[in-house]
């Protein structure tokens, strides 16, 4: 017998957690790392020659930063996710021989080559362990992964680096045409829906992230880790719900979700909303867009990824001379998606809207043909 | 499906899709809530879930079928709401006044 809140297991349909999946194993390789990121973001806002305080000697440590040390700890990552502590270290091994073979940060081939070199030892291991006579494993284990590293860090240096550095280079390009038609608004008709199907972090770290930081790499600062992360959309939303919300328990739920959305970062928090009032869409997209627009007409960009999307991580990823172009973005897209969400929301109103807690209740005691269980 | 008692519950998971965001957040609050009980609450990605995790795995409703992919025979709890949804008073009841839960 089932009493699960009405209609949960029909919502979702293959593809879409099939998408959400692979992306989450993209975003699961490069998340346990953003502190490493943020390291080497404030680096790079404090020394290089145009940050708050340049110094060149303490600069020399962002070029190694990006280039080696951020792939690496990918592909060490993504190692460890398919074959534990032997596939995170023969990720890393193969990832050198991507981020040597290639002179861009190569996060895309990191997140390819660590978890390949990691499936290939974990078949090779699953054939010879049953095998290993006793007393031998630490010899096979080890030599097995010396030289499968060698190995894949040689396919990497050939084969997939150089593919990798051409896919990174048509996006990148891809991104310069939809930047300079200033097309790259539209970007937020996909993101704004593949958002609140929780897609964001496969969104931002699997596809945004990595080619941002190319774009950083090179120019100091990326528009594209905004695409994704600008709390502006979510926080308009979040104050059309307190103050035209459908119903009472709605209303008053928006001011704590407003507090962990905009200065916890936790953007999930407004999902749920937009999915009860599926039109609201409508509204994220039309924050979204005026957002990226206002970053691209004030020529604005971030040193690294705002990891969580909250307000203070932007701060802290704010090139000097960004913050007005940064945060008018923010607050106009907060207003607009503000204005379109509570136009929305008052619209539908004629229908007399069920209070959510109580029907999601009711439902769940009127299928649980037990005694109910009363209510904390 | 899989179905629990209350009295029988010693461990719950938060699964996010990243483990560290908003299931964290959620694990904070029920701990609160559950550890006076003798129930341990974690948090993890969905990805990383498995029969092993936990007795209760409580996850949004747009990453449940996912979530019961990776823990075929665990209860798996769905939640709309962030805060404030029914499915935490239900587990939080089932865990203090006892019941069957069904997942």
């Amino acid at each position: 017998m089932s009493d699960m809140v009405a209609g949960a297991p029909a919502a979702e349909s293959g593809w879409r957690a099939n998408v959400q999946r692979f992306g989450g194993n993209l975003a699961a390789m490069v998340m346990p790392n953003i502190g490493a990121f943020i390291a080497w973001g404030l680096l790079t806002a404090l020394f290089i020659p145009t940050g708050w305080a340049p110094n060149e000697s303490l600069a020399e440590m962002v070029g190694p930063m990006i280039l080696t040390l951020l792939p690496v700890l990918i592909g060490y990552t993504g190692g460890r996710l398919v074959h534990g502590q032997r596939g995170a270290v023969i990720g890393a091994v193969a990832t050198m021989g991507i981020v040597v073979g290639s002179d861009i940060p190569q996060f895309l081939g990191a997140m390819a080559i660590g978890p390949l070199a990691a499936w290939v030892l974990r078949k090779f291991d699953d054939f010879v362990v049953p095998r290993t006579k006793v007393g031998f494993e630490m010899l096979v284990n080890n030599f097995s992964l010396g030289i499968l590293g060698v190995v894949m860090a040689i396919i990497g240096f050939l084969g997939i680096g150089p593919i990798v550095t051409s896919l990174t280079t048509v996006l990148g390009n891809g991104v310069e045409v939809l930047v300079d038609n200033r097309l790259l608004p539209l970007a937020s008709l996909l993101i704004e829906p593949a958002k609140v199907l929780f897609l964001n972090n496969a969104i931002n770290h699997g596809v945004l992230g990595p080619l941002g930081v190319v774009e950083a790499a090179e120019a100091g600062k990326s528009i594209l880790f905004m695409l994704e992360t600008n709390p502006g959309p979510g926080l308009g939303i979040l104050l059309a719900f307190w103050l035209a919300g459908p119903n009472k328990a709605i209303r008053l739920s928006a001011p704590g979700a407003i507090i962990i959305h905009f200065f916890g970062g936790i953007h999930e928090i407004y999902f749920p909303y937009v999915l009860m009032k599926p039109q609201m869409i409508l509204a994220a997209i039309a924050g979204g867009m005026t957002g990226i627009m206002t970053f691209m007409v004030t020529g604005v960009g971030l040193v690294a990824t705002p990891s969580p999307g909250s307000i203070f991580a932007y701060m802290a990823v704010t090139p000097r001379g960004n913050f007005f172009g940064v945060l008018l973005g923010i607050a106009l897209s907060a207003i607009v998606s503000f204005v379109v969400g509570a136009a929305l929301l008052r619209f539908s109103k004629s229908d007399e809207e069920p209070d959510l807690d109580e029907a999601a209740a009711q439902s769940a005691a009127n299928k649980g043909a037990k005694p109910a269980t009363p209510e904390a | 499906m899989p179905s629990i008692e209350g009295k029988d519950i010693k461990s719950v998971v938060v699964a996010c899709e990243a483990g560290m965001g908003s299931s964290v957040l959620l694990t904070t609050q029920l701990a609160k809530q559950l550890k006076p009980h003798g129930v341990a609450v974690t948090h993890s990605p969905v990805n990383r879930l498995n029969d092993d995790t936990a007795d209760v795995v409580l996850c949004h409703q747009g990453l449940v079928s996912r979530a019961r992919q990776a823990a075929p025979n665990s209860v798996v709890i769905p939640f709309q709401m962030f805060m404030g949804d029914p499915a935490f008073a239900k587990v939080t009841a089932a865990i203090t006044n006892g019941g069957t839960l069904d997942g």
